[in-house]
């Protein structure tokens, strides 16, 4: 009996606290911003399945605990009830009283998505409703064996997200000649129901499917001889290049425009990574390289610049990367004595400077001021590139794509063999503890210098592949947020690991792209997934194995194995 | 306790800095000085504007300080209190601004005005450290770190959504334009009135801190957490009560920063909060009196020195590079004298 009571009065404080997020989506516009999707066309939009996902979210988190069924349910009801009683309530009064001049986005139009376009207190009713069979639902789900709940999450995800991608599949699918698929799929910017209906089939039982092919391929791959395996791995890698290489062609040219940033961003994050990842030095200022690499390529290359000599992109490449080795050097000799927290502000200290200094009039002889520097010729020299046998035209994002390719290749490969080699393990010792690194032998200063370098020079080619894109370097794009958005991605993903850094851009920077309404709302969203990380996950979504243990090893001594044992003194100076 | 180094590319490194930092500086005060580029008088406005901005920057620091002094963590996200501060009290200050009633009563109608800024701003603090800071307290440093960075942009691009992104005009009080004579000196209304409120809220901290049992517990857990929580001080109260002290100070400052530049706008927490921080640095931070000192001088280095230094090397459109000042003082101090002024080397 009590344990049920308590049950109760925990769905009633989670039922207000979710109804003030509700209250929280609504006001800050994210809801009526996504209101315009059609997930399925006459039937839900994503604004009104994002309302809806906070009473779901704790109607089964509420009823994940208890043995009975009856309260776990009543528990998800009440939590729903709640929540909707709160939204209800602010509907009648922001109806009532007129609140715009201070939440500016409590407008009639949104007013009319909250109530269903009826009359408020129909509405606010039918709010209280919905709200309340979604918290139920979220406890069935609780309630359920997770085989049932699995496929109908996947199901639904399946549908949200082939309902997101509608502005680039249905183009596509014209292209490749399946316009009966794409008509099929989407009716008004949405899925129909049919369609919806097969979608979601598709995934549920791909779901279920998935796990088992998986389990049975890998056995078989297990139970093969060595010179077949060697030959699996060959061939799957193979594929995976040529995939690679076909994507542009596959995606078309707005798609290629984003893959291009997803690109940039993933080449920033993998040599932010180095700094933040594998030695552990927290780098808020890592746009100052960035801006260094736009800036430096602009000056050599671009025949109208102050310097004008207008060397082409892969004359100039080396001399960029080695002025933006020196550059980490420089900023990070005077602050690697710092503590971690120090370091982290001395270095968006150094990042804003930068900004500055490019930005100013003082240095706008060299630089331009606010005007940037403009002429810097595309990568090759030339606009367009075609491919002999298979008759591509590169242009525009198609063309920087294939170099921006090669360049994450190549940090992603120098990367890997930088971790498992002795530097990568100095810097393991050094990042957990930097006393004991420093006593066990590792020059603790020229560890941390290299990373630096190394990092900045990354980053420097980033931010040369990205002057050569925009044809032009400008100094407002070089602010803080730039360092902030390539640490999010790395802390999505996870810190050291490098599919993690692929996904982290993907999400973070593809997703926005793709979704314009998004847009307005990224820095939020990455915001939240900064806090949300850390205290739920920290180890990121796809974590490095040994960060993993760090943040997890309250449970046990771990042992030295491979990574702590090969620690040997590394040479003075 | 020193240890002993060999001297390496990194000590070379700082050695030029220093030097060039030296002799940039007396160069340029001497060159801007035997020029005479502006007369007394300026400089004196410069002075007094310096020290208005900079208690601003005081009140701010000392949320920082209070916070590192407690918890050994920087609030990356204390800017941004300071704004959701400063932005909530504008709708107040507007809607009693248009109704006349700031004008009429204009000592009441400020008071007010403070206080809707110091409460939602104490709100925020509270719920910043309930939510995102609280878990983490036995993580590893940079993880709060990461999170306050995170927090900070949470709540930046919230009040972006819900107030909306245009900057907002703070109403003007008929009483405030013009200027005081103080001691045959012209000083702007504005100023002295900010000036004087920040050092009035200082000695109110100061006496809170020194003299009440709640203050006596924030300076034991500063001492040692555990030990405090063994002496029976509820340790989370009171850290609660440090954060929502810090809010309430850095809501205070957001209407004075409104007062003084007269607007308000989202992004507006960034760069006061990098600053403040840089003042809690400059004075020593966890060390309240170096909090007030350290934005003191702050805000003076960041008025003058554009004129004073750069002025005199020859630079264009010196003030351009006011904020260039402000982090270079950022960066020379956490390099050459992290504890600050007032602090001691920490014994590592």
């Amino acid at each position: 009996m009590r344990g049920s009571a308590s049950q109760l009065r925990r769905a009633i404080s989670l039922g207000l606290i979710t109804g003030a997020v509700m209250l929280y989506l609504v006001a800050v516009g994210i809801v009526l911003a996504f209101s315009a999707r059609n997930t399925i066309t006459g039937v839900v939009t994503l604004g009104r399945l994002m309302l809806a996902a906070p009473p779901l979210a704790a109607g089964y988190v509420v009823a994940r605990r208890g043995t009975d069924l009856a309260p776990r349910l009543v528990a998800g009801l009440l939590l729903g009830a709640v929540s909707g009683v709160i939204v209800a309530a602010a509907l009648l009064f922001a109806s009532a009283v007129d609140i715009r001049h201070i939440l500016v986005r409590i407008s009639p139009p949104l007013l009319a998505f909250l109530a269903f376009d009826q009359d408020a207190s129909i509405g606010a009713l039918l709010n209280l409703a919905l709200a309340a069979a979604l918290g139920l639902i979220g406890a069935v789900a609780a309630v359920v064996p997770s085989r049932v709940r699995r496929p109908a999450i996947t199901g639904v995800i399946g549908v949200v997200v082939i309902s997101m991608l509608e502005p680039f599949l249905r183009p596509r699918l014209t292209d490749f000649k399946l316009e009966g698929v794409s008509r099929f799929l989407f009716t008004h910017k949405g899925l129909s129901i049919a369609s919806a209906i097969v979608v979601f089939a598709i995934f549920a039982v791909g779901s279920i499917a998935w796990p088992r092919v998986r389990a049975r391929y890998r056995a078989r791959v297990a139970a093969a001889d060595p010179g077949t395996q060697a030959t699996i791995r060959g061939v799957t890698l193979l594929l995976l290049i040529v995939f690679l290489l076909a994507l542009p062609q596959i995606a078309g040219s707005f798609l290629s425009q984003v893959l291009v940033f997803v690109g940039l961003y993933t080449l920033l994050a993998l040599g932010l990574n180095i700094v933040v990842g594998y030695a552990g030095l927290l780098d808020l200022g890592y746009v100052a390289f960035y801006a260094v690499g736009s800036y430096l390529t602009a000056l050599l290359t671009s025949p109208i610049s102050s310097l004008g000599v207008g060397l082409p992109f892969w004359v100039a490449l080396p001399i960029v990367i080695l002025g933006a080795a020196v550059t980490g050097l420089f900023i990070g000799a005077p602050v690697l004595r710092l503590r971690g927290d120090y370091l982290a502000i001395v270095t968006l200290g150094f990042g804003e400077i930068a900004r500055l200094l490019f930005l100013s009039d003082a240095l706008k002889p060299w630089f331009g001021g606010t005007q940037g520097i403009l002429g810097v010729p595309p990568l090759f020299g030339v606009a367009k590139v075609s491919v002999p046998i298979l008759g591509w035209q590169l242009t525009g994002p198609t063309l920087t794509y294939y170099p921006l390719l090669f360049f994450c290749v190549i940090a992603a490969i120098v990367a890997t063999r930088l971790k498992y080699s002795r530097i990568g393990r100095a810097w393991n010792a050094m990042r957990e503890d930097e006393d004991v690194a420093q006593a066990t032998g590792v020059n603790v200063t020229n560890y941390k210098l290299l990373a630096f370098a190394l990092g900045a020079s990354v980053g420097c080619l980033g931010g040369a592949v990205f002057a050569t894109h925009l044809a032009s370097v400008f100094p407002g794009t070089f602010n803080i947020l730039v360092s902030i958005t390539v640490l999010s991605i790395i802390i999505l993903g996870g810190m050291g690991s490098i599919p993690g850094v692929v996904v982290g851009a993907l999400a973070l920077i593809g997703l926005p792209e793709l979704l314009r309404e998004f847009a307005e709302f990224k820095l939020l969203v990455y915001g939240g997934v900064l806090v949300l990380m850390m205290l739920l996950r920290p180890e990121g979504l796809l974590p490095d194995r040994v960060r993993q243990q760090e943040l997890h090893e309250a449970d046990e001594e771990e042992e030295p194995g491979a990574d702590g044992g090969a620690l040997t003194p590394a040479e003075q100076g | 306790m020193r240890r002993i180094r060999r001297v390496s590319l990194v000590d070379i490194i700082l050695l030029a800095i220093r030097v060039v930092v030296a002799i940039g500086v007396v160069i340029g005060t001497y060159a801007t000085l035997s020029a005479g580029k502006l007369t007394w008088e300026q400089w004196r406005d410069l002075l007094i504007f310096g020290v208005a901005q900079g208690s601003v920057y005081a009140l701010i620091a000392l949320g920082y300080t209070l916070v590192y002094g407690v918890l050994l963590m920087i609030n990356f996200a204390h800017g941004d209190v300071f704004m959701f501060g400063g932005m909530t009290a504008f709708f107040v200050a507007d809607a009693l601004g248009s109704s006349g009633f700031l004008d009429a009563n204009p000592i009441v109608g400020m008071a007010i005005v403070l206080v809707v800024a110091m409460v939602s701003s104490a709100a925020v603090a509270i719920l910043l450290e309930r939510i995102a800071y609280r878990p983490l307290r036995r993580a590893p440093r940079l993880v709060p770190l990461i999170t306050a960075i995170g927090a900070s942009l949470f709540i930046s691009n919230s009040v972006r959504g819900l107030y909306g992104e245009q900057v907002k005009a703070y109403p003007q009080l008929k009483i405030l334009v013009g200027k005081f004579e103080i001691f045959g000196v012209g000083i702007l209304k504005t100023h002295v009135v900010v000036i004087v409120s920040a050092l009035v809220i200082m000695a109110a901290l100061y006496w809170f801190v020194e003299k009440t049992r709640t203050g006596r517990a924030m300076r034991a857990i500063s001492e040692d957490k555990d030990t405090a929580a063994l002496m029976g001080i509820n340790v989370d109260r009171t850290i609660s009560i440090t954060f929502a002290v810090g809010g309430m100070l850095a809501g205070a400052a957001g209407v004075l920063y409104a007062i003084v530049f007269n607007q308000v706008h989202w992004f507006m927490g960034f760069l006061p909060g990098i600053k403040a921080f840089t003042a809690a640095v400059l004075g020593g931070i966890g060390n309240i009196i170096g909090a007030m000192l350290g934005g003191l001088t702050l805000g003076v280095l960041e008025s003058i020195g554009p004129n004073l230094l750069l002025s005199g090397l020859g630079v264009p459109s010196p003030n351009q590079l006011r904020d260039v000042v402000a982090f270079s003082v950022l960066v020379l101090v956490l390099i050459f004298r992290p504890y600050g002024i007032l602090g001691r080397p920490e014994n590592r």
